[in-house]
């Protein structure tokens, strides 16, 4: 069968357009002159670089931990709170990184209330007396980024935890091999590269906190090279750097698992039983899951409410409900639309098409690893080429939300992939043949087989890039079109002159608006995997 | 169906833009510090502001969407940034006579593309207890090893610290500028960090005596309601403006410019005209302590009352210049 067929052509041409933005930045790196570069090299490169890596290795390690240890916990055990850290764990990932730099510093500043306590404690006059870790530094970016990031690991491994069947941990006790290393940990590698790729994407491309804390990443030296030296050739210049960095990185997890496979070879599954563990135990595991979700969570959400209780917040709830209106309008369209095109992708990619096909679609998802506001540059720059046929002949507005989601879809698409790839890669291909061997069409195939059997993935990446977006900022901050207010951007405008108490309402309400979708998916997920079960 | 809402909503949003009395205004200036002079603007006039605000890009939006873009005035609150929009060739020649009349030359464009509409200048902020009044009298002396460890900085590559430096280019050269900033890293007290903010609230809370900052911050602690604690810090702090006995204090501009293609350029030009006008002028003063451009206008009671000073009369288009050779140095000092 060729490769080059009715799914995979329009699938790589679909593909090819999500992509431009990021050919355009590529073009202008291009384009740039290179005389920047020996000063980059001689001056702040090397350092850029470093503080990137190290704050990639930290991020990733801490998230690891936290995400996997909650996420086999909640799944194997019977804890107090279990049923509850379920859902909540997910709760972390509803508030914005931006925030949480905030409250953090907030809390653990000179003048906040923990340093201030312990000066009245210990009678310390000032900040001579005594030494106190700073929060704006690469250990508290790490910290307060990893406590938001973790979910994506969390939520995708404890689905594939979840899913395992039950024979493979029998045969696992029959050995006397520790089920968790020897069982789930490899069969969830799927879900928690996928989980582990997404928070280091995200932590490659963040401003907000690192701006905050003043952590010199490449992606802070983008900035400064495109509007301090006023080269933005030079940003798309660097911009690429941290691009091929992400590259080089799936592929080298690509390559390493290129010769192993993750499904089960029966679907014959039986229910799993949560061990039972003794009082010890049950207090450790309590405290293992409280830990990020107070980290997270509750800090957060209590320094906000706090701000809003002592009523330095602008509260102006018909402004605030009309923008959340408009918020959970477009996460919902621009997350739908994105659920849609990557099961689309990667199906296609998986059973349809050849290498360069599989490339093309594996590229398309990679405008995670952007900084947001060069990614906008990036589709400005390209739908201003196209701009005779979209944005401005349409209507502004529509033309404007149209440009929006397509933005939403180059960032967040990675997510959508991640979630479904991981769904993917464990089904049986003999399903797959089965269907076909039986005359049954690929689309039908699609439809009574691999999306059942996806379709806690679907869910899975859906809520993410849902919530993803209510919180994005940088994007509809600059492609937004006129008098169009968003959750973010209304949070953003006092936000941006570091007085988050005055929008601490709207944050909350970020929060909590991203609330019910996670309770909602949480509880699908369980009622899901107990009907296949 | 929620879809449907949406583009109802965005239709109706449409007819609502497509009235003939508005003025289509891309913004760096922060919504809440302009708002009130929109608001102001519409009530005498009139014409609908549409606004959109930004903190970066709008200059490759507009360059993107050419002669189609819908911005008919940008305004900025940085020269270097307001006048790249000129390097692109993205802003018109503006001939007003009010406009003329209300801003002196060294505070708009040659060929009247880009016009300033409120000053800011950048001062030490020092604390009461522990600087002499007559300890620092320009920004040279920062470089002083008698400051070492006491200066508080946000990071070098922000638009306020490079102009700044950028003026000391202007007046010292470049090799005497990379010396000063290399030193003033040395004099730091910890790794900068923070908004100007930031800075003065670290003098009073003693991390350190000697502050960098915009004048603005100081109204906005002084008379923080919301946020009492605030005044503390503006207590503890006096201010200084330097280099009163030569080339005066560094100032940097908010400002704006028509956009090439705008479509209701008479109505962009008057709002240029109104926030040059004494009535607007006044409010830069009170609401943001700002200072006028207008001469004609005089700061209010209680900016005056922070000290009557000389400014700096480098053109400010100079800064704009000189900001990727300071960004240079910033990276080489590591500031």
């Amino acid at each position: 069968m060729s490769s080059w067929n009715i799914w995979s052509v329009p699938v790589g041409i679909i593909s090819l357009f999500i992509i431009s933005p990021v050919l355009a930045i590529f073009y202008s790196a291009l384009l740039g002159d290179t005389t920047l570069w020996p000063h980059l090299f001689s001056t702040v490169l090397p350092r850029y670089l470093v503080n990137t890596l190290l704050l990639m290795l930290g991020v990733g390690s801490l998230s690891l931990l936290f995400g996997i240890s909650t996420a086999w916990l909640v799944s194997r055990y019977e804890f107090p709170g279990r049923s509850i850290f379920e859902w909540a764990l997910l709760l972390p990932a509803a508030v914005p990184a931006y925030i949480i730099a905030y409250t953090y510093t907030d809390l653990l500043e000179y003048a906040g209330p923990v340093q201030g306590y312990l000066r009245e404690v210990f009678n310390w006059q000032n900040s001579q007396d005594y030494w106190f870790p700073n929060i704006r530094s690469m250990e508290g970016a790490i910290l307060v980024m990893s406590s938001v990031l973790y979910p994506y690991i969390y939520l995708l491994t404890r689905a594939s935890f979840i899913t395992l069947p039950i024979s493979y941990f029998q045969t696992s006790a029959i050995y006397g091999r520790k089920p968790f290393f020897a069982v789930a940990l490899p069969l969830a590698r799927p879900a928690i590269i996928a989980g582990l790729a997404l928070v280091l994407m995200e932590t490659i491309s963040d401003f907000g906190t690192v701006d905050y804390f003043a952590i010199e990443t490449l992606t802070l030296g983008v900035f400064n090279v495109w509007l301090g030296m006023n080269s933005l050739s030079g940003a798309a210049q660097i911009s690429s750097i941290l691009f091929f960095i992400v590259v080089i990185l799936l592929t080298l997890e690509l390559i390493a698992r290129r010769n192993q496979r993750f499904y089960e070879k029966h679907s014959r599954q039986e229910t799993i039983d949560l061990d039972k563990i003794s009082n010890y135990q049950k207090i450790l595991f309590f405290i293992t899951c409280l830990i990020p979700l107070i980290l997270g969570f509750i800090i957060p959400v209590s320094v906000l409410l706090n701000f809003v209780l002592k009523g330095y917040s602008v509260v102006n709830i018909s402004e605030v409900v009309d923008t959340a209106i408009t918020s959970i309008t477009i996460s919902f369209v621009a997350s739908t639309t994105i659920m849609l095109l990557s099961f689309l992708m990667v199906v296609v990619a998986t059973y349809k098409s050849n290498t360069f096909q599989k490339s093309l679609i594996f590229l398309a998802s990679c405008g995670y690893a952007f900084p947001g506001t060069i990614l906008a540059v990036g589709v400005v720059v390209f739908v201003g080429w196209l701009n005779e046929i979209f944005y401005f002949h349409i209507n502004y507005f529509i033309g404007g939300f149209i440009v929006l989601i397509f933005a939403y879809t180059l960032r967040f698409l990675a997510i959508g992939n991640g979630s479904i790839r991981s769904g993917i890669m464990r089904i049986n291909p003999n399903l797959i043949d089965a269907s076909r061997t039986m005359g049954r069409s690929f689309l039908t195939t699609m439809k009574k087989v691999i999306l059942p059997l996806t379709y806690t993935n679907i869910l899975v990446g859906g809520i993410l890039v849902f919530v993803d977006i209510l919180k994005e900022l940088p994007i509809t901050l600059l492609l937004r079109p006129f008098n169009f207010e968003t959750l973010a951007t209304y949070v953003y405008q006092y936000a941006s002159d570091e007085m988050l108490e005055e929008s601490s309402f709207a944050a909350l309400i970020i929060v909590v608006a991203g609330l019910g979708p996670v309770i909602f998916l949480s509880r699908t997920i369980k009622k899901y995997s107990n009907k296949t079960n | 169906m929620k879809l449907l809402t949406l583009l109802i909503i965005t239709i109706i949003g449409f007819t609502n833009i497509s009235i003939a009395k508005e003025v289509n205004v891309y913004s760096y200036r922060q919504p809440i510090l302009i708002d009130p002079f929109f608001e102001e603007f519409t009530k005498t006039t009139g014409i609908k502001v549409n606004v959109l605000h930004a903190k970066k890009g709008l200059l490759e939006r507009v360059v993107a969407e050419g002669a189609n873009t819908p911005a008919d005035l940008v305004l900025t609150v940085d020269i270097a940034r307001l006048s790249q929009f000129v390097q692109k060739d993205l802003l018109m020649e503006v001939n007003s006579v009010i406009l003329n009349k209300n801003i002196p030359p060294h505070l708009r464009d040659s060929n009247n593309k880009w016009f300033a509409l409120s000053k800011r200048a950048r001062i030490l902020a020092v604390s009461k207890d522990r600087v002499s009044n007559n300890s620092i009298k320009n920004i040279e002396d920062l470089a002083d090893p008698r400051w070492r460890g006491k200066i508080c900085t946000r990071p070098g590559s922000h638009d306020y610290n490079r102009s700044l430096l950028a003026s000391i280019i202007a007046a010292n050269g470049e090799e005497k500028a990379e010396e000063w900033a290399s030193n003033l890293v040395l004099n730091l007290a910890r790794k900068p960090e923070g908004n100007d903010r930031a800075q003065a609230k670290a003098v009073h809370e003693g991390v350190c005596d000697i502050a960098v900052m915009n004048t603005y911050y100081f109204g906005k602690m002084k008379f923080n309601e919301k946020n009492p604690e605030q005044k503390e810090w503006a207590k503890s702090i006096n201010l200084i403006f330097t280099n009163q006995d030569n080339r005066g204090n560094h100032i940097n501009v908010a400002g704006g410019g028509v956009v090439k293609y705008s479509k209701n350029k008479d109505n962009a030009i008057a709002l240029l005209e109104f926030l040059t006008q004494p009535e607007a002028q006044i409010l830069y003063s009170k609401m943001n302590y700002e200072y006028p451009v207008n001469p004609n206008v005089e700061p209010s009671e209680e900016l005056s009352s922070w000290g009557v000073f000389i400014e700096d009369q480098l053109p400010v288009e100079r800064l704009a210049e000189l900001a990727p050779t300071a960004q240079k140095i910033i990276d080489r000092v590591g500031w």
